[in-house]
């Protein structure tokens, strides 16, 4: 039966840590419970059975959570994946050895924002197939993937609203940064949707604070802004360019060489069949 | 897929022995069926005639099919008879298999109807093949001992006997391991399955997941190909049923593997694993290879696994975007499971989200079993975009709240971005007025002035092209040593032709 009074000060003395917001005593005190917790032999991938094995697990399981959680103030992305890592253990092959831990669903929806603000959409994707159903149907999970259908579609402005309504801090500093990707993706849209735009309804779909933010955002983008309107036209034109042709557009030259490329092949193949 | 899964294993290894051949009708229509009993026994010859000549491949599947084909009207009683004849009675193995079966053997014949049926109708057809056969002489051959763990694994599993089942392959694989023979692969291998299997229907199939790493490392090592690929796919399909995508993709990329398969039942499930893999990291193209690969090799008798082959690659179909045709959906042996596929299809194809999301609702138990619930999840985009693409075909311009309404989207402001996403995308030809608040479509451009259709036209020629080189090239190294001089002779005059000519255009040059 493994001593679990070090480690149990220790993460006393780190949530006292936490709730100070002293980040870099944190830190120390983190790594040097994460020692401690080396030391219990009920941990994976050992799973020593023992009186206190549960707790041992519980504790460890806590120490995780935080641990990432902590990663997220720190804007520590590497941390948060290192850690997450270690604890998704516990969420799976560990999960019929302790109770359910109040925090899971919190935790996998914040592993999932992360995946989704950084584009890994695969991962995302392989990431949910593990979730539990229960935990699935937990609000955060369940708004997390609410969150990646709307971006798919192109619900743009619901991303953006749900900044807004962001359930914890947490949560809030990923959805910061996606709301400004979300933002490009909207401007790239524009562009190829509409031929002009007012300033006042700029603001509205961009969702910018003020006229002079807009104006500043098209300037960055070189978009013309004049009377009130943006016109998009260096973006249309190009567009219209690609698609070979309005029926203004000239005619597209015939693309001779690879078609003589085609025929010669054509031919060499034939040859050789009779 | 839990309850389908281990339907279509079955099913699978049925074909694996049967082949195309539909075993039970040709058992009824001859007359003179020989005896279960005759059959393993001759099995059992064979094997020893394999063995040394060390011949594996042949003479295994003759003995495997051969089995298969029996092992629906095997009895407890000639099953014992069979073993106690077969290994010598100072074998741990023998004692341990007889005490098994006839633990089954008492309890399986009040259980069901057919095994007692056949266990009466055992008493009158035992003695007659007994008196010809040549009494049976124990074998100390691994092989043998190999091939009893085999039929008595098939004769449990048959039974739903699954826990004793489960005692027994491990036993089986425990004894294997002290052999290092090559021509046990091809009983080690079914060996290995039915251990995965047993596991699979005893729900722990977690706790082997460490031991089927070590087979497979050893199999590797000894360079025992067709346990390696078995084993590699028990492995994916262990990882698949808890969902763990991440970890059969790490696996499958670092795992080697055969260059030309050995089995096409094995490379078929294989393609099967890696096509879910890629659905679900929506690399849909690649999953539609694998998938379709996969169901075109498929054996017509493993109806389990094709059907859970079409179920995906319906799905990943219909993310790409493309409609599957309606006959695939009504061939008779699949109609009724893909009917719920059948309704997500037609939703998609009329891009109403309304009847999407009632098929989805209505059939979500049946998503959730067959783990295809996420994609469909995911199918919602693309039946708004199927939507979107017959309202800008069909109006030239109109108002944003109409298309909502159409699309049975929410709102308005939604609708405005997604539509502008999906003309950004190029889903959708058009340009949006925001003070209108309308869309007007462009007309579709002439498709005929571009090279579109040229490109589409060199696309067919080239695939024409590339299946008639790929049948030469199978003709070339087929078994016939004829063929192949031939062509020897063939290629060596065509380049000698070509060299004649290239100095030819040289000396032309030279002019």
């Amino acid at each position: 039966m493994a001593d679990l009074s070090a480690a149990q000060s220790g993460f006393a003395q780190l949530q006292a840590a936490v709730s100070k917001g002293d980040l870099p005593s944190c830190k120390q005190l983190l790594s040097r419970l994460k020692l401690e917790l080396t030391k219990l032999p009920a941990l994976p991938p050992v799973y020593e059975q023992s009186a206190n094995a549960q707790q041992q697990l519980e504790l460890a399981r806590q120490v995780l959570e935080l641990a990432v959680l902590l990663a997220v103030r720190q804007g520590d992305e590497a941390a948060f994946e290192r850690n997450y890592a270690q604890l998704r253990v516990y969420y799976s092959d560990a999960r019929g050895l302790l109770p359910p831990s109040p925090q899971e669903a919190a935790l996998t929806g914040l592993n999932l924002l992360r995946l989704l603000v950084a584009n890994r959409i695969a991962e995302f994707h392989t990431e949910l197939e593990v979730v539990p159903e229960e935990v699935r149907a937990a609000p955060e999970v369940a708004h997390v993937v609410q969150l990646e259908q709307w971006l798919m579609e192109g619900a743009y402005n619901k991303v953006l609203a749900a900044r807004e309504s962001a359930s914890s801090d947490y949560y809030r500093h990923f959805l910061d940064q996606l709301s400004s990707t979300v933002r490009d993706e909207v401007a790239s849209c524009s562009e190829r949707a509409y031929e002009s735009l007012s300033v006042a309804d700029a603001v509205g779909l961009l969702m910018l604070g003020s006229e002079a933010e807009v104006e500043a955002y098209a300037r960055e983008h070189g978009w013309e802004v004049a009377g009130g309107r943006i016109t998009f036209k260096p973006a249309g034109g190009k567009g219209s360019g690609k698609e070979g042709g309005t029926a203004a557009a000239p005619a597209v030259a015939l693309p001779a060489l690879e078609i003589i490329g085609h025929c010669m092949n054509y031919a060499r193949e034939i040859e050789r069949i009779v | 897929m839990g309850k389908e899964a281990p339907k279509d294993d079955v099913a699978m290894a049925e074909a694996e022995g049967a082949g195309p051949a539909k075993p039970e009708q040709q058992e009824d229509k001859q007359p003179a069926a020989p005896s279960p009993l005759a059959v393993l026994r001759s099995g059992v010859t064979l094997i020893k005639k394999a063995v040394e000549q060390k011949e594996t491949r042949t003479l295994f599947g003759r003995v495997l099919r051969q089995t298969a084909a029996v092992r629906r009207h095997l009895t407890a009683a000639e099953l014992t008879t069979f073993l106690e004849g077969a290994l010598p009675t100072s074998s741990p193995a023998a004692a341990q298999l007889v005490e098994v079966v006839k633990q089954v053997g008492d309890t399986a014949m009040d259980a069901d109807g057919a095994p007692a049926a056949n266990g009466a109708a055992n008493g009158a057809e035992a003695p007659a093949p007994a008196a010809p056969e040549p009494p049976a002489v124990p074998s100390n051959l691994p092989e043998v001992e190999a091939y009893a763990y085999l039929v008595t694994l098939m004769f449990l599993v048959d039974r739903k006997q699954y826990q004793l089942a489960q005692g027994v392959a491990g036993s089986a694989v425990e004894r294997l391991a002290a052999h290092n023979r090559r021509t046990l692969d091809v009983l080690a291998a079914r060996i290995y399955s039915y251990l995965s299997l047993t596991h699979e229907r005893c729900g722990s199939l977690a706790a082997i997941r460490s031991a089927l790493l070590g087979l497979h490392r050893t199999a590797v090592l000894r360079h025992d190909e067709v346990g390696a690929e078995t084993l590699l796919n028990l492995l994916l399909r262990n990882y698949l049923h808890y969902n763990l995508y991440d970890q059969a993709e790490r696996l499958r990329a670092k795992a080697q593997r055969p260059e030309a398969s050995r089995s096409m039942q094995q490379a078929c499930r294989y393609l099967y694993y890696l096509g879910r893999i890629r659905a679900v990291q929506l690399e849909y193209s690649e999953a539609k290879d694998c998938l379709q690969q996969a169901a075109r090799k498929a054996p017509s008798s493993a109806v389990g696994f094709r059907m859970a082959v079409q179920k995906w690659l319906v799905l990943v179909r219909l993310l790409l975007g493309e409609v599957p045709d309606r006959t695939e959906f009504t061939s008779p042996d699949m109609a009724a499971p893909l009917g719920p596929y059948f309704d997500v299809a037609a939703a998609v194809r009329s891009g109403d989200l309304n009847a999407f999301s009632t098929a989805a609702a209505a059939h979500a138990a049946t998503f959730r079993a067959d783990r295809t619930h996420n994609l469909i999840v995911r199918l919602r985009h693309n039946v708004i975009r199927a939507g979107l693409r017959r309202i800008s075909l069909a109006y030239s311009r109109i108002p944003l709240a109409d298309v909502a309404a159409k699309l049975g989207l929410a709102s308005v402001q939604d609708t405005e971005s997604i539509v502008a996403k999906a003309i950004r995308d190029g889903g959708i030809e058009g340009v949006l007025n925001h003070e209108a608040g309308t869309l007007e479509s462009a007309r579709p451009a002439d498709i005929y002035s571009t090279d579109e259709p040229a490109a589409a036209f060199h696309a067919r020629i080239a695939f024409c092209m590339d299946v008639h080189n790929e049948a030469i090239k199978a003709m070339r190294y087929g078994e016939g040593g004829g063929a192949t001089k031939e062509f020897e002779d063939a290629t060596a005059l065509r380049e000698k032709q070509e060299q004649e000519l290239q100095a030819a255009l040289e000396e032309d040059d030279d002019f």
